[in-house]
């Protein structure tokens, strides 16, 4: 990434974090009574915007399938930047979904003393622990010896202190070394090849189990879930590794090498969004053919519903059709292709808003929000300033945490990421 | 000296839960019959809900639904009183992830307000939105405040909200940040007056006599009569909760 969009990113998230922390005092002060949400849809905003970050998460799978399973090399080189992205997705995650518990503290130890492994929500915590230490080694690993080199390095100034700090004080790093840690981050991505795809398997199950809910209760939602997720996770990736590729010295004007990592990415990403509409298609399809009035009803919602515009021109539209058109007819220009990936992933919420919202408002008994008149019992929901103020600080975090690794860590390098293959 | 004609139901249910409570506890499986066509709509058990479990607002254990049935000009208005139907093969136990929803000896799905974490899965889970959560309302949220004066939250209806809850048999502190604000709530047939050989505050309030309750297992009771009633049926039955609260037609 240049220089120059440093300044005014690192402003913009710092400014981001100004105005969301009025939220923020909001939320922790008085619970969540400051937010829309109700008891007929008591998850709202914070939940889709925890699928959009775990979705995020996925890219880092991704890369790792491709490598280990699909046998693609090439990809072994986003391999830091791609970890480092987990690590700011699920811290993101984390405070999303904190901050969405009525009696947030508890979380901290109530699933530790007293756990049900009948819930998914369970095994939700268990995986999303068990990502968070993988990929927080892979990163440690792939980047040691950068940091070793560089709480050396006199150019690094004050900063040597906290890279030996981060080094655990290691002073040398031999070429043994390196071995050793590249042994180690192959073996922990084949650790997160099965942790990682019942991860997100789970994300999804945890939606298809219930019963009551007529288009979340299917076998397909977990299968969605993970390809949303590699889908979202990768047009991430695909869309970072592009904003922070170095030009070849050799061949200014050419395809570098992230370039061509990125072109190779499309690729992947487009397989995966013709998968995932296909997916969504067969849920529509399905689920109108079999005419129950529950499911009809909410995926009524989702296509003629009150904010049907959410699903017609931000997901189809700019999210879909036009991503896909420039992955099929502009695959051989970078730019477009970063473009694409950039519109998947920042659509991606409108996906994740339209999961989460519509079946919650359907199926319950008749007459039941009429008989008692109260905000909180009511079965519409649109997400308030203070909801919309604590994203706001929560994305901050992650941008700050995203612009800093990625300047002051080796999370990119200077000679396209040759250091870490 | 028989002063009425007939023993008002009430009295029967009283003596039906004290030989219950006299006996063998673990035989107890409480049991909850409402006759649909004794209900007249007028709320009293939901207000007699709110008003026993100092309920605040937005937060409902009972509500009563009504329905309108048939084209007209054969139309007609039906009331369907709905508290926790108290599954037997509950969807809302299965997914809190720290056990704090189970069910108890006696069938009823209870709630540990100091194990729950507010994660509201077992509101999306519950078929029958028999859950809400506590947002922290308050009734006199916003009101005028002067000091002296009888107006306001310094005065009574700020007095009545001050009142604790006595859910699960045990005092709850004041309103504020801690529980049962944050979590889930759900109706747990008044266990805290079972408990001192009262039958729920929903029963006794019901001018129609329309809801009964009672141990289903004594067969000498008149929950037991009322559920060998070809009228009885269950809401949603394809879900296969096997709920405790039976409905008449």
């Amino acid at each position: 990434m240049k220089y120059k969009y440093f300044i005014p990113l690192l402003i913009l998230a710092l400014a981001g974090l100004a105005v969301g922390a009025f939220g923020l005092v909001d939320r922790l002060q008085h619970g969540l009574n400051p937010t829309a949400l109700g008891s007929y849809i008591p998850w709202g905003l914070w939940v889709a915007f925890y699928l959009l970050f775990l979705g995020l998460s996925a890219g880092a799978f991704l890369v790792t399938i491709m490598t280990y399973v699909l046998g693609m090399k090439q990809f072994e080189h986003i391999g830091p930047l791609s970890a480092f992205v987990v690590l700011v997705a699920l811290i993101c995650e984390v405070q999303f979904i904190l901050l969405d518990l009525g009696q947030w503290h508890r979380a901290l130890y109530q699933f530790f003393l007293t756990p049900s492994f009948t819930s998914l929500l369970t095994w939700m915590f268990i995986l999303f622990n068990a990502m968070l230490v993988i990929y927080a080694l892979k990163t440690f690993f792939l980047i040691r010896g950068d940091l070793v080199r560089w709480s050396k390095d006199p150019e690094k100034g004050g900063l040597r202190g906290l890279y030996g700090l981060l080094a655990f004080g290691k002073t040398e790093y031999t070429s043994t070394d390196r071995e050793k840690d590249m042994h180690k981050v192959h073996i922990l991505a084949k650790i997160s090849l099965p942790v990682g795809l019942i991860f997100y398997g789970t994300n999804g199950a945890f939606f298809a189990v219930l019963l009551s809910r007529p288009v979340w209760n299917s076998a397909m939602t977990p299968l969605l879930f993970v390809v949303a997720a590699l889908l979202s996770g990768g047009a991430l990736i695909a869309f970072l590794t592009y904003i922070f590729r170095q030009k070849d010295p050799l061949n200014p004007d050419g395809l570098c090498y992230e370039d061509r990592i990125c072109l190779d990415l499309g690729k992947v990403i487009l397989f995966l969004l013709v998968v995932f509409l296909a997916l969504e298609g067969m849920q529509f399809f399905v689920g109108y053919q079999t005419a129950t009035i529950a499911v009809v009803t909410s995926l009524d919602l989702i296509v003629k519903g009150p904010h049907w515009w959410v699903f017609w021109i931000v997901h189809i539209l700019i999210g879909s059709l036009i991503p896909m058109l420039l992955l099929i007819f502009r695959a051989g220009d970078v730019k477009s292709v970063a473009l694409a990936c950039f519109l998947i992933f920042i659509t991606f919420a409108a996906v994740r808003y339209n999961f989460v919202i519509p079946d919650l408002a359907v199926y319950k008994l008749e007459g039941l929000e009429a008989t008692f008149a109260h905000p909180r019992l009511r079965t519409d929901y649109v997400p308030n300033l203070n909801e919309w103020l604590v994203s706001l600080w929560i994305i901050s975090t992650g941008l700050v945490v995203m612009l800093l690794g990625t300047r002051f860590l080796p999370i990119v390098t200077e000679n396209g990421g040759t250091d870490h293959a | 000296m028989r002063i009425l004609p007939k023993e008002d139901l009430l009295v029967r249910m009283q003596r039906d839960l004290a030989r219950s409570l006299a006996g063998d506890h673990a035989s107890i499986k409480w049991a909850m019959v409402i006759d649909l066509a004794k209900c007249v709509g007028c709320h009293a058990c939901t207000v007699a809900c709110v008003a026993e479990n100092k309920l605040p607002p937005g937060v409902v254990y009972r509500p009563v639904t009504e329905e309108e049935i048939g084209t007209y000009p054969n139309v007609r208005r039906r009331f369907v009183p709905r508290p926790c139907l108290q599954c037997q093969n509950p969807p809302c136990v299965k997914v809190c992830p720290v056990t704090a929803t189970y069910k108890d000896a006696q069938g009823i799905t209870v709630m540990d307000y100091d194990r729950c974490i507010g994660c509201r899965y077992c509101l999306v889970a519950c078929p029958y939105a028999a859950r809400t959560s506590d947002f922290g309302e308050w009734y006199t949220k916003g009101t005028p405040e002067e000091p002296g004066k009888i107006v306001g939250r310094n005065a009574c209806a700020d007095s009545y909200e001050r009142q604790p809850a006595m859910e699960y048999g045990k005092e709850w502190p004041e309103r504020g940040r801690s529980s049962p604000v944050g979590n889930a709530r759900k109706c747990h047939f008044c266990k805290h007056r079972l408990a001192e050989g009262m039958l729920p505050a929903c029963v006794t309030t019901c001018i129609g006599r329309a809801t009964f309750f009672g141990n289903r297992n004594d067969p000498e009771s008149l929950i037991s009569e009322l559920l060998a009633d070809p009228r009885v049926f269950v809401l949603k039955p394809e879900l296969t909760t096997k709920p405790a609260v039976y409905y008449l037609k």
